[in-house]
């Protein structure tokens, strides 16, 4: 089985995606063989009022009937924005099972007060926090997007970012998304990474080498993730699908296909 | 992973420090996909590009392949600032087995002083390989967002002065999953016939492959990896191209292109 636990219906403003609809996912999910997607709505990062976004992906489900059990909806909150917890509040009765944080598309630091209370609160009601390292590659950046690039002063965000939050709720449930810009944190973090409760998914760029990474941190502690559309539906399968025997079992080639994030959702 | 091994791959862009670790990675990485064989050269950097450093770059190269004559072919790099050195360089490489070019950024490929290599390189037939970027704020490109990368980087609009100044010359524009706008690299490109792309890159977003093909048709359209083992593969797996498409871009483009330069690969 298959659990994609990165993927997305909706728009990104600065380029034409493709398939970026739930039906869109659901052709991709029966042409690949993929069971199950996490998704969120894309349009939601460039909103101010995200709870907006949220409301148009379950009229979107609810569009889909019977196929939309295929879906397992993350909602995407800006605790920097006024009633927040309402729209968490109202999110969970929706049955979202997790939210999705972007604080660098919504002007807040991972550690902000209210994104701290914001993620408490999810740990409180079981929902799982996703956090997104990376949307696009800043390198081919639109004028309009945000202005972290690559190699500038204001450098793409990547892990160390997001650490305070973790370290502030480290019994959260995380779901770490789109890994890009490396793998390195204070010393003290990494164990906290290694812990039962963060998994990563395979889309990002910064799983450069399969092998490597379960060596140092172990088959339980990844997904399988598309970052669909964003990013091709194939290469997160590719590094689950392309390790051989000696190097991951097929039991823990099942459970980064599905058997982690099931132990999530 | 039958899909992927039931087409044959020619890496035409691998990039490589030549230490025993990145070799066997290298190794790795083409037995795990089905690569079978991988061009390559050193990888891009700052550094001036003497003569000296030049050889030395390309001497690692041939060594390579020595160890590695079944999976490696190599590209050679010069540096046009030193004009009879790059000359001699080439002649030089070519006789050790090296089959094209790998241009790095020390000079824009439209500069004048790039004139005695192209027109030797062309007359050759061998295609010519550079790095190229298109982002806001290199090589020219959209300069009020400068990002402060050196000035000579090529942009598209550097190979496109060049192809159409050497419509005789093949070219091939590195990478247009390397990061940058591969929207922008397509429709500059797209009504130059002697323009090509490898796909190679870390970027792997979704229909890039599927673009290329609209924009510039599918003998156009290289397989290369730049290191990043599973977007190279993703991407176009994930595309539309029917398998014929994909035989074109994995294999039979860039055979063909040897071809003409008379370098023959299995």
């Amino acid at each position: 089985m298959w659990i994609d636990i990165n993927a997305y219906t909706g728009h990104w403003p600065y380029k034409q995606l493709y398939k970026n609809t739930l039906s869109g996912l659901l052709e991709r999910m029966d042409r690949f063989g993929v069971d199950k997607a996490c998704v969120a709505n894309l349009s939601a990062l460039h909103f101010k009022n995200t709870q907006s976004a949220n409301e148009s992906l379950q009229v979107e489900l609810k569009s889909l009937q019977q196929a939309n059990r295929r879906f397992i909806p993350f909602a995407v909150i800006n605790p920097n924005y006024p009633a927040w917890q309402n729209d968490l509040e109202k999110c969970l009765k929706l049955g979202f099972r997790g939210i999705r944080l972007y604080p660098q598309y919504h002007d807040y630091l991972p550690e902000n007060e209210n994104c701290v209370k914001l993620v408490e609160q999810c740990k409180k009601e079981g929902l799982v926090v996703a956090l997104t390292v990376r949307m696009v590659d800043s390198r081919q950046r639109s004028w309009l997007d945000i202005p972290h690039v690559a190699g500038t002063e204001v450098g793409e965000r990547n892990l160390r970012n997001f650490m305070p939050l973790i370290r502030a709720v480290p019994d959260a449930r995380y779901f770490i998304l789109n890994m890009a810009n490396g793998w390195s944190v204070d010393a003290e973090d990494v164990e906290l990474l290694k812990s039962e409760n963060i998994l990563f998914d395979t889309s990002g760029r910064s799983i450069h080498f399969m092998p490597d990474l379960l060596k140092q941190y172990g088959a339980h502690k990844f997904a399988f993730g598309t970052h669909s559309p964003v990013l091709d539906y194939i290469t997160g399968m590719l590094r689950i699908e392309s390790l051989q025997a000696h190097e991951a079992t097929e039991h823990e080639k099942e459970l980064m296909r599905s058997g982690n994030a099931l132990r999530f959702l | 992973m039958k899909e992927v091994f039931r087409f044959k791959k020619l890496d035409a862009y691998t990039t490589s420090v030549f230490t025993p670790a990145s070799i066997a990675l290298h190794l790795d990485y083409a037995d795990r996909f089905g690569v079978s064989k991988m061009f390559v050269a050193n990888p891009m950097t700052q550094i001036k590009l003497t003569p000296d450093e030049f050889r030395e770059h390309n001497n690692k190269v041939i060594a390579a392949v020595k160890q590695h004559p079944d999976r490696f072919v190599g590209q050679f790099t010069v540096n046009p600032m030193y004009r009879r050195e790059s000359l001699d360089e080439i002649d030089r490489c070519l006789d050790a087995g090296m089959m094209g070019t790998r241009l790095y950024q020390q000079v824009k490929i439209n500069d004048p002083v790039y004139a005695p290599i192209l027109e030797k390189l062309a007359s050759l037939n061998i295609l010519i390989f550079m790095h190229g970027e298109c982002q806001m704020g290199v090589g020219g490109y959209k300069m009020k967002y400068d990002v402060k990368k050196v000035p000579t980087i090529s942009t598209p609009n550097d190979f496109v002065d060049v192809a159409q100044r050497y419509p005789e010359a093949m070219f091939q524009f590195a990478h247009i999953g390397g990061g940058s706008d591969w929207e922008c690299m397509c429709k500059t490109f797209e009504p130059y016939p002697n323009i090509y792309v490898d796909t190679g890159g870390s970027n792997n977003e979704e229909y890039m492959i599927d673009f290329a093909l609209k924009h510039l048709g599918e003998d156009r359209l290289l397989f290369g990896s730049d290191n990043s083992l599973y977007q190279s593969i993703g991407k176009i797996f994930a595309s539309e191209l029917t398998d014929s498409q994909k035989e074109k871009l994995f294999y039979k483009n860039y055979k063909r292109i040897l071809n003409k330069g008379g370098f023959h690969v299995d």
